[in-house]
């Protein structure tokens, strides 16, 4: 047999195995955190993966087929991410990875997918030099750099001139925000009186606050995640905190378990935000019908921007026309999509196009509106 | 804004101080690493949140139903994990083992059952309502904490020096073969003591849980390591040194955080413990014993 | 020859699980050795933190080779078990365990607050220079050394301080030259185990050298047993094996495996393996 039959006789073989394989599902896996201390987040997330799931897989990719996730719980632990990632590549022969949940994860994780050529997706993970790890490695969330500046800006509308700065010192994704807010506050001609640190499982505040008070900035700029910033308002009211002073959050603030823990204490508290449970748009209003109606609560941003990640990784597999991961990468680069966070795209460097989605709220009884 | 800060630490303290009394009391008298205390912090904490909202309990009769309750599962725990290992006479290395084991199962199942948000007690439950004393401001509830913790730590103290039990609980903690010679039954005294430092726990879980408006189950965790600082530098058993300690610790980081960074907050606790073994090996107020052990 | 591509795929798979084998039992081994001579200090995370920090800075930084940066490793820790040993092992029990993870958490500090070290964003990239025989070869050495210095009149020694401290030094038993020696050895064993996992992680962060991790360490080498330094290593394996055996129990596996420790201990006093190293008679 030449050369040339025997091609030809593989490409028959490959093209039965292929119509027999049809109808399998597509394996794609996902890394969150479902155990342990910070379970909430990987949980939210897990929701969302899970809801815009159920969409994609009634109607199916590449022609019928269905697409199976599966998740691996990392308990919030380098090991163990590392593990489900081989796991998933290695065993289940997934097409490509959504998550992990924490900066701190990606950054493990992210090499092994992309020594791989496996596509990594990262939905929550913000801080500075995630995508730049390797040409596989993509995210759809917004980098801190593309939103603070925004709330800033409403913020000096409102003639905020001084700020102080205060964050959690031991988590990536509270101190990469920390150092994007301060960065744009000083282009933006802010002036920073005072910059303030606290561990994320600190729970007393009153030292700092009290330092912040007496120098009567216009406002407080807090990066951490939703737990200790419900913390920080809790005692700044405690200690006076009035309305004159705005309290300005990161992207960790922006989770409806700010009004949830830290009730009127969160009232004026400014963040922005690529997403919003009000946004009027009709995906977004089916979105978050569907959610309310599938886990009986509210999505927070984790959930939406998982929705959205999952919708995009569908179209990316079904456009790339067979479930390989390199084609599925290409086909991501190609993204054009328009979720519940509004129109997205990747740059040449994987991360989201472009931040016009980006809404400033104001927190008003416990709830998010969009700020005036 | 000194005299703002010094209260901010002496609240603080009171938090430090209130973790450690039933931690310090089981570790003096049962001479046992029991990493579990934190857990039974967090189920008070849990206990007294499903009473309020579920039952509509009131937040001070909630609070010794939710602090006995706790009380109950560190007698149960210590029963099913420690008197075995006590009659055994094992080492200290085993307790610390099965009670590592155990925190991690329970948090675990804690979790699992209930998830790690943070839940809060309804915003009515107790008076947001502030004074202004001079520049100094404090909150009704915070003082309302402060007596709380005053109270718990005279029955405390009234418990140990003023009744037979305390005798009792004494001389198990200072000897505890001659304890048994004079007729204390020790297995039961265990039991009593595990009951007491859970109840202790369990209210300072719905206390502190009160004042910073977070309910979650890992909290009692989070408090661990501060409570480790505090009861070795105040001296194992020694309850009045764990409430000087505590407030010394709450002081001491609120001051690092205020006048010099807040970067130093954390580490100062860790620095200090460090720095009073070194210098005084069996804490700040303990006396010189033989075996430290 | 070459691998079939389903054996090497298993191999990629667990290659990190095979990793982290032989690494946790350098890291019980390390625990092993302060154990042996009764003393519960718990600074193993904290030395395993400074020799990764120090190997990946040399690696980074420096742009040393990786035969040079993996002896070195052991560097920062020794020398810090030199400074903090006088004063800390006059402590013994409860009081010794408490210093060490506080000394633990002071670097922890250090290494967010200090720029070099990279704050909360701890160091990424580091390149994958270690590997299965560099981590087997080691954990095979240290197990024979261990085993050697055991059966010698070192080991006897070190059994005596275990038993009775006071009776050891009546003995004529150096208690501080020989505390002061498993708390070096220690540092080196922790610090080797820090550079080599760093060299196949490609990301360090504070977060992993503080007290959980600490007592993670305690309970490989509690777990196992403390007679012999292979039981210690058993522990690790079982150890880290257990929540990847358990996987398939989503959230519920961490609760059966505190179960098992649990179970263990009350029911397996002595570890898993509880035998002790054979010594012929004086």
């Amino acid at each position: 047999m030449n050369r040339r039959h025997f091609v030809a006789a593989m490409a028959g073989v490959m093209a039965l195995a292929g119509a027999a394989r049809a109808q399998e599902p597509v394996q794609l896996g996902s890394i969150e955190i479902l155990s342990g201390p910070n379970a909430a987040y990987g949980v939210a997330i897990k929701a969302g993966l899970e809801l815009a799931l159920d969409e994609v897989n009634a109607k199916g990719v590449l022609g019928g087929r269905k697409i199976n996730l599966i998740v691996e719980d990392s308990a919030a632990n380098k090991d163990q991410a590392i593990n489900a990632a081989r796991k998933l590549i290695g065993r289940d022969k997934v097409v490509a990875i959504i998550g992990p949940t924490l900066s701190n994860e990606m950054f493990a994780v992210g090499p092994v997918a992309n020594e791989r050529k496996i596509p990594i997706l990262g939905t929550s993970t913000t801080a500075n030099g995630i995508t730049a790890m390797g040409d596989y490695v993509f995210r759809t969330s917004l980098p801190e750099s593309d939103v603070i500046p925004v709330t800033l800006k409403k913020a000096m509308d409102r003639g905020v001139k001084t700020i102080a700065l205060m964050y959690a010192n031991d988590d990536a994704f509270s101190k990469s925000g920390y150092d994007v807010m301060k960065s744009a506050a000083e282009k933006a001609g802010l002036k920073i009186v005072d910059i303030e640190s606290f561990g994320s499982k600190d729970s007393d505040f009153s030292a700092q606050l009290t330092k912040i008070k007496q120098l009567k900035p216009d406002a407080v700029g807090i990066s951490a995640l939703v737990e200790p910033v419900s913390g920080v308002l809790l005692a700044a009211r405690q200690l006076g905190f009035g309305p004159e002073t705005l309290f300005i959050g990161g992207n960790g603030s922006n989770s409806p378990k700010l009004g949830e823990i830290a009730g009127k204490a969160a009232d004026g508290l400014l963040v922005g935000s690529p997403w919003f449970v009000g946004k009027p748009t009709a995906v977004n209003t089916k979105f978050v019908a569907d959610f309310q109606k599938k886990y009986s609560k509210e999505p927070d941003q984790f959930a939406a921007q998982a929705y959205d990640a999952m919708k995009i990784m569908a179209a990316a597999i079904d456009r790339a026309g067979a479930a390989e991961p390199a084609m599925v990468r290409d086909a991501l680069m190609q993204t054009k999509f328009e979720g519940v966070m509004g129109p997205f795209s990747f740059t040449t460097g994987r991360d989201p196009a472009s931040a016009e989605g980006v809404v400033v709220l104001v927190m008003q009884n416990g709830k998010f509106g969009i700020a005036p | 804004m000194l005299a703002q800060q010094l209260v901010n630490g002496v609240l603080l303290g009171a938090t430090y101080a209130l973790f450690a009394l039933g931690f310090t009391l089981m570790f003096g008298v049962l001479k046992v690493i029991n990493l579990t205390y934190g857990f039974y912090f967090s189920a008070g904490a849990l206990v007294a949140l499903w009473l309020v909202r579920t039952l509509g309990f009131g937040i001070w009769t909630a609070l010794p139903v939710a602090a006995m309750a706790a009380g109950l599962i560190a007698v149960v725990v210590d029963w099913l994990l420690l008197t075995r290992l006590r009659s055994a006479k094992a080492p200290e290395l085993a307790s610390l083992m099965v009670t590592l084991g155990a925190v991690l199962a329970l948090y675990s199942a804690l979790t699992a059952w209930l998830g790690s948000d943070i839940r809060r007690l309804p915003p009515d439950v107790i008076s947001g309502e502030a004074l202004q004393i001079g520049s100094v401001r404090v909150t009704l509830a915070q003082l309302l904490i402060l007596g709380a913790v005053a109270i718990l730590i005279a029955a405390l103290i009234w418990l140990l020096r003023g009744t037979k039990l305390g005798l009792a609980i004494r001389a198990m903690a200072d000897r505890p073969d001659a304890a048994e010679l004079m007729g204390i039954n020790t297995l039961r005294a265990a039991a009593i003591v595990s009951f007491i430092s859970g109840c202790l726990a369990g209210a300072g879980g719905v206390l502190i849980g009160l004042q910073r408006n977070a309910i979650q189950p890992y909290m009692g965790e989070e408090m661990m390591l501060r409570g480790f600082v505090v009861i070795i530098v105040g001296g194992l058993g020694d309850i009045r040194g764990a409430v000087i300690a505590g407030m010394l610790l709450g002081l001491l980081e609120v001051m690092t955080a205020g006048y010099v960074s807040s970067n130093l907050k954390e580490a100062v606790a860790f620095l200090v413990l460090v720095v009073v073994l070194w210098t005084r090996p069996s804490g700040l107020f303990g006396r010189a014993m033989t075996r430290r052990a | 020859m070459t691998i079939p591509p389903w054996l090497d795929d298993f191999l990629w798979t667990y290659g990190n699980l095979v990793h982290a084998l032989g690494v946790n039992g350098l890291l019980a081994l390390s625990m092993y050795v302060v154990l042996a001579v009764g003393q519960l200090s718990l600074g193993q995370a904290a030395f395993m933190g400074l020799g990764a920090y120090s190997s990946v800075l040399m690696t980074q930084q420096l742009g040393l080779p990786f035969w040079a940066v993996l002896p070195l490793s052991v560097l920062a820790p020794v020398v810090f078990a030199l400074v903090i040993g006088l004063p800390t092992l006059r402590l013994s029990g409860v009081y010794l365990a408490i210093a060490t993870i506080g000394l633990g958490e002071v670097l922890r500090a250090v290494y967010l607050n200090v720029d070099l070290f990279g704050g909360a964003l701890g160091l990424s990239g580091i390149p994958e220079r270690a590997d299965n025989t560099m981590i087997y070869g080691l954990l095979l050495a240290a197990i024979l050394a261990l085993w050697l210095v055991g059966r010698s009149g070192i080991g006897r020694a070190m059994e005596a301080m275990r038993e009775d401290e006071t009776a050891a030094a009546v003995m004529g038993v150096n208690l501080l030259r020989y505390k002061m020696g498993a708390l070096v050895a220690s540092a080196a064993l922790a610090g080797l185990a820090g550079c080599l996992n760093a060299h196949v992680s490609s990301f360090i962060g504070p977060g992993e050298y503080g007290f959980e991790p600490a007592v993670t360490i305690l309970s490989y080498a509690l777990l196992g047993g403390i007679g012999t330094p292979i039981a210690s290593v058993v522990g690790a394996f079982i150890l880290t094996l257990l929540p990847e055996l358990l996987r398939e129990l989503s959230d519920l596996r961490l609760v059966l495996n505190g179960v098992i420790i649990v179970v263990a201990v009350l029911f397996l006093p002595g570890g898993v393996l509880p035998f002790r190293l054979r010594r012929r008679a004086a």
